[in-house]
């Protein structure tokens, strides 16, 4: 298994796909939370996040991606996330937020509601 | 010592010392990765271990603490580990601890048996315990 962290952006005619790869915890979180800002900042009001590739994560993660879903929200969009792998999607479900955030098992499923 | 009719082993405890840093966390996941494996723990229960030990450490510190936690896994008996954190401030440094977290908290719920926090000469301290669900092989 692949533990390195990694994060990298593409455009999309739908929106823009945040992909991260490796274990998303107490320390690489904060490198998700500033790409997650620069981009609503930058006016990205609806953002895809990739963790198709995500090996990992705690409640550091979870809390950075609901203060990203706030952000979308507040600014009139959504934050959308792929999810494919049981063990991840898991730790969405015990925290209750399988209710709170649009979950796709494929990029293309969650880029395919958007308009373009 | 017996527990569970087994006699402990000084290989049953594994003690564990690390600076407040969040890129040393990791630590604390692969030493329980390592026992849970020892313990026959399937691989659903081995990450359910690394998240809920993950979990107990962020439980005590807060962003910017200094000092360091130190950790005391436990095998009990054939099938359970015990995970016992504590966090030990630097000089000067306060040890109030973060307010619980809830997302935290449903985490640790799900995914152990057993879990608390409290204070323990004068340190905070949070707890857990897991057991094996299948038979041992």
């Amino acid at each position: 298994m692949d533990q390195t962290f990694d994060i990298s952006e593409r455009e999309d005619a739908a929106a823009p796909v945040v992909t991260v790869a490796g274990e998303i915890d107490v320390a690489t979180a904060p490198s998700l939370r500033d790409r997650l800002q620069a981009r609503v900042a930058g006016g990205d009001a609806t953002i895809v996040v990739d963790l198709l590739q995500v090996s990992f994560l705690d409640s550091t993660a979870l809390g950075v991606l609901v203060g990203a879903l706030k952000r979308c929200r507040e600014a009139g969009g959504d934050l959308r996330l792929v999810i494919a792998e049981p063990r991840i999607l898991k730790v969405f479900e015990i925290t209750g937020l399988t209710e709170v955030f649009s979950i796709h098992p494929t990029v293309e499923d969650a880029l395919g509601a958007l308009p373009r | 010592m017996s527990i569970s009719g087994r006699e402990m082993e000084p290989s049953d405890v594994i003690e564990l010392s690390i600076p407040v840093r969040t890129d040393l966390v990791v630590l604390a996941r692969l030493t329980a990765a390592t026992l849970a494996t020892r313990v026959g723990f399937d691989v659903e229960e081995i990450e359910d271990l690394r998240l809920a030990v993950e979990e107990l450490c962020l439980s005590l510190v807060r962003s910017g603490d200094d000092g360091r936690l130190r950790l005391r896994y436990t095998r009990e008996g054939d099938d359970q580990i015990a995970i016992e954190c504590s966090f030990e401030p630097a000089p000067g440094s306060p040890d109030n601890g973060p307010p619980p977290d809830d997302l935290s908290l449903r985490i640790l719920d799900a995914l152990v048996d057993e879990h608390g926090r409290s204070q323990k000469e004068g340190h905070s301290r949070a707890w857990l315990r897991k057991r094996r669900s299948r038979t041992a092989v």
